[in-house]
C-alpha cells in the first residue's frame, strides 16, 4: 500500500520515508560540519605530527615526525608561562562574572526600584560590542600618556601620577581581565535572570510566613535552584576564556614581556609569525583543544543531560 | 512582595548605579576618544572633557583619507587600511548577511529533525553539535588555513563564507532545536493527513510558527558574524578581501596609532550590532538561554 502510494507521481512529490527524510534534511549540516569542523580538526591532529613550515607548505610535503612537535611544545618554557596565564586568566574572569552575574540579575530583578529598570535595559549592551572594538576601546581606557581611567582617577584625587595598567607586568593580566568580564558578563547574566524568572514565587511567600530574611531565603531558595545554571555557566564561560584572543590582541599582544602570553596566543604567534611553524603551532592547539573538550564532555554528561530532547 | 526598608532601597540604586557606570564606561570612552583629536588628547593628560569637539575623525574615514581636514593636514602618514573602511564594511555585510542566511537555512533543517525523530545517529548529531560548539576557532585556524590554501579559497568572501557557516551551525541547532521541540506535532500530522509531504510540512506548518525562533537565532548568528575576527584575519590577508574587524586590529600592529581615529572607526563598526541589539532585545535573551540549556 505505502509502497504503491511513495510510487505514484513525480520523484520530488514522492514521499520520502522518515528515516531518509531525516537524513535529506541532515545532509547540508553534515557536510559543513566535516568540511570546518570534524575534517579540520583531524586535519590539526595530523599536521601536529608532521614537520610544517613555510618551505614544506610550498612543497607541498610533510615529512612525518611522531611526536617531535609534541616535544617542543612541552619543553619551551613559554608554552608553560601561557599555560599559567590562561588558568589564571580563566580563574579570575569565570569567578567573578559568576558572582557577578548572580548579584547583578537579583539587583536588575528588584521590584520597585526605578535605576534597576535602567540597568535591565543597559545589561545586554556590551553584548553588542566587537570583541576587537572592545579591546581597543579599553587599550585607550588603559592608555599610559592620555587614557580615559587615569583621567577619571586624576579627577576624583584618586593618583596623583599616571599609572600604566595594561603597560605593567604585574598588572597586565588582571588588566585584561576587565574587558573580558565586560563583554561576557550579559551572557551569563540572562542565564541567571531566567532561572530565577523560574523559582516560584510561594517558595518566597511561604518562607517570609515561616519568618526567614533575606539572606535565609537566598541560602534555602535562591541558591539551590541556581546550582544548574551556574554549572552551565562554569563550564561554558571557562572553555571560552581558556580560548580568549582579541582583548589580548588589542591591549597588550602577549605583553608586556610574557605578562599575558595565553594559551591560544602562543598558538597564534607560532603558527602566523616567523618562521612560521605550523607543526608546533597544531601541537600547542591541539593542546588547548583537548582540554576544552574535556570540559565540553563533563558539559554532556553531567548539565546537559537533563534536556530532554 | 517584601518591604524595603530606605537604607535598603539606597544600597540598591547605588548599586545600579554602580553597575550602570561600569556598562557605560567603555561606551563614553569611545564616544569622547572619536570627538577629539590627538593633540588635544596629549595636550591635556589630565582633563577628563575634552575642550574641541570634531568630527574630522569621521571624515577622513568615511572620505577614505582623502578629506583630512583640521586635525590631519599636517599628517603625512595615515593608516593604508581605514581607505578600505566601505569595501570592509561591504564585506563584513556580504559574510554577515550569508552566514545568518546559511545557518538559518541548514540550522533549522537539522533541529527540526533532532527534535522530531529520535534516532540513534540524530540525537549522536546533537551532542556532536554540543561538543562542536566548544572548539576553539583558534585549533581551525591552522588546517582551514592550509585547507583553504589548497581550495584556492584564500582571499575570497566565500572562504570566509563557508568557514564561519560551519563554525556556527551548531550554535544555530543548539538554539533551535528546544524551539521545535515545543511545537505541538498535531498541526503537521493533520497537515500530513490532507497529502502534505514531510517537507510541505515543514515549510509550510513548521517554519512559520517558529518564526520568533528565526529571529531570536538569526540575530544571534548576524552579531556573532559581525564580531568575528580571527577566520577573516587568517584567511584573508589582502585589503580587498578585509572585513571590518579585521581593518580595526590592523590599526593596532601600526607604524603609529591613532587612538583618535581608532576609536572613530570603532564606534562606526559597533553601531550596527548595537542598534540590533537595542532592537532585538527580546530575541537575543531568549535565543542566547535556549542555546546554552533546555528552557
Amino acid at each position: 500500500m505505502t509502497r504503491s502510494r511513495a510510487r505514484r507521481g513525480p520523484w520530488f512529490r514522492r514521499e520520502m520515508s522518515a528515516g531518509r527524510f531525516a537524513l535529506a534534511m541532515n545532509l547540508p549540516t553534515l557536510v559543513f560540519l566535516g568540511l570546518v569542523l570534524a575534517y579540520p580538526v583531524a586535519y590539526a591532529a595530523y599536521l601536529s605530527v608532521h614537520r610544517v613550515g613555510l618551505a614544506q607548505l610550498r612543497r607541498g610535503e610533510f615529512p612525518f615526525t611522531g611526536w617531535e612537535n609534541y616535544g617542543r611544545v612541552l619543553e619551551d618554557p613559554l608554552f608553560w608561562v601561557a599555560t599559567k596565564k590562561t588558568l589564571i586568566f580563566t580563574f579570575i574572569t569565570v569567578g567573578s562574572e559568576v558572582v557577578l552575574a548572580i548579584a547583578i540579575a537579583l539587583l536588575i530583578n528588584q521590584a520597585g526600584i526605578w535605576t534597576s529598570r535602567i540597568t535591565r535595559v543597559l545589561i545586554l549592551l556590551p553584548y553588542a560590542i566587537p570583541p576587537i572594538c572592545n579591546g581597543l576601546i579599553w587599550a585607550f581606557l588603559y592608555s599610559f600618556q592620555f587614557g580615559f581611567l587615569n583621567r577619571i582617577l586624576f579627577s576624583l584625587g584618586l593618583i596623583d601620577n599616571p599609572v600604566n595598567w595594561a603597560g605593567n607586568p604585574d598588572t597586565a593580566l588582571y588588566a585584561v581581565t576587565v574587558p573580558y568580564i565586560w563583554r561576557t558578563l550579559p551572557f551569563a547574566i540572562i542565564l541567571v535572570h531566567a532561572a530565577l524568572q523560574g523559582i516560584p514565587r510561594e517558595l518566597y511567600e511561604q518562607a517570609a510566613i515561616d519568618g526567614a530574611n533575606a539572606w535565609h531565603r537566598f541560602r534555602r531558595i535562591t541558591w539551590p535552584m541556581l546550582q544548574q545554571i551556574i554549572a552551565v555557566i562554569l563550564i561554558l564561560r571557562t572553555a571560552f576564556a581558556f580560548a580568549v584572543f582579541e582583548e589580548i590582541l588589542a591591549i597588550t599582544q602577549g605583553g608586556p614581556g610574557d605578562a599575558t602570553w595565553v594559551a591560544a596566543w602562543y598558538s597564534y604567534k607560532i603558527t602566523f609569525s616567523p618562521p612560521n611553524n605550523f607543526g608546533m603551532g597544531s601541537a600547542s592547539a591541539f593542546i588547548l583543544t583537548l582540554m576544552v573538550a574535556a570540559i565540553a564532555l563533563v558539559y554532556l554528561r553531567f548539565v546537559y543531560r537533563r534536556v530532554t530532547l | 512582595m517584601f518591604k524595603k526598608t530606605p537604607a535598603e532601597r539606597l544600597l540598591l540604586h547605588f548599586a545600579n548605579l554602580m553597575v550602570i557606570v561600569f556598562i557605560l564606561l567603555p561606551v563614553a570612552a569611545v564616544f569622547i576618544g572619536a570627538i577629539q583629536s590627538e593633540k588635544t588628547l596629549q595636550a591635556d593628560t589630565r582633563r577628563l572633557l575634552p575642550l574641541e569637539v570634531t568630527f574630522d575623525n569621521f571624515a577622513v574615514i568615511l572620505s577614505r583619507g582623502e578629506q583630512k581636514g583640521r586635525i590631519f593636514e599636517q599628517v603625512t602618514y595615515l593608516p593604508d587600511n581605514i581607505k578600505s573602511f566601505y569595501t570592509a564594511l561591504a564585506n563584513s555585510t556580504i559574510v554577515a548577511v550569508s552566514v545568518t542566511f546559511l545557518t538559518l537555512l541548514f540550522g533549522s533543517l537539522s533541529a527540526y529533525t533532532i527534535a522530531r525523530q529520535r534516532y540513534r545517529w540524530t540525537l549522536f548529531l546533537l551532542q556532536a553539535n554540543i561538543v562542536a560548539r566548544f572548539v576553539p576557532v583558534i585549533v581551525l585556524m591552522i588546517p582551514l588555513y592550509v585547507v583553504m590554501r589548497a581550495m584556492g579559497q584564500l582571499n575570497s568572501l566565500t572562504g570566509v563564507i563557508i568557514a564561519e557557516t560551519g563554525f556556527l551551525l551548531p550554535y544555530a541547532i543548539l538554539i533551535l532545536a528546544p524551539y521545535f521541540d515545543t511545537i505541538p506535532t498535531d498541526l503537521e500530522e493533520a497537515a500530513r493527513i490532507d497529502g502534505c509531504t514531510r517537507l510541505g510540512a515543514f515549510v509550510k506548518i513548521v517554519l512559520p510558527l517558529a518564526t520568533p525562533a528565526l529571529a531570536a537565532c538569526g540575530v544571534i548568528m548576524f552579531i556573532v558574524s559581525w564580531h568575528e575576527l580571527l577566520i577573516p584575519l587568517i584567511l584573508n590577508a589582502r585589503p580587498a578581501f578585509m572585513t571590518l574587524p579585521v581593518v580595526i586590529a590592523s590599526l593596532v600592529g601600526d607604524v603609529h596609532v591613532f587612538f583618535n581615529l581608532m576609536m572613530a572607526i570603532c564606534l562606526l563598526a559597533l553601531a550596527p550590532t548595537v542598534i540590533l541589539v537595542a532592537l532585538l532585545q527580546k530575541y537575543i535573551v531568549e535565543g542566547l538561554a535556549a542555546g546554552a540549556v533546555k528552557g
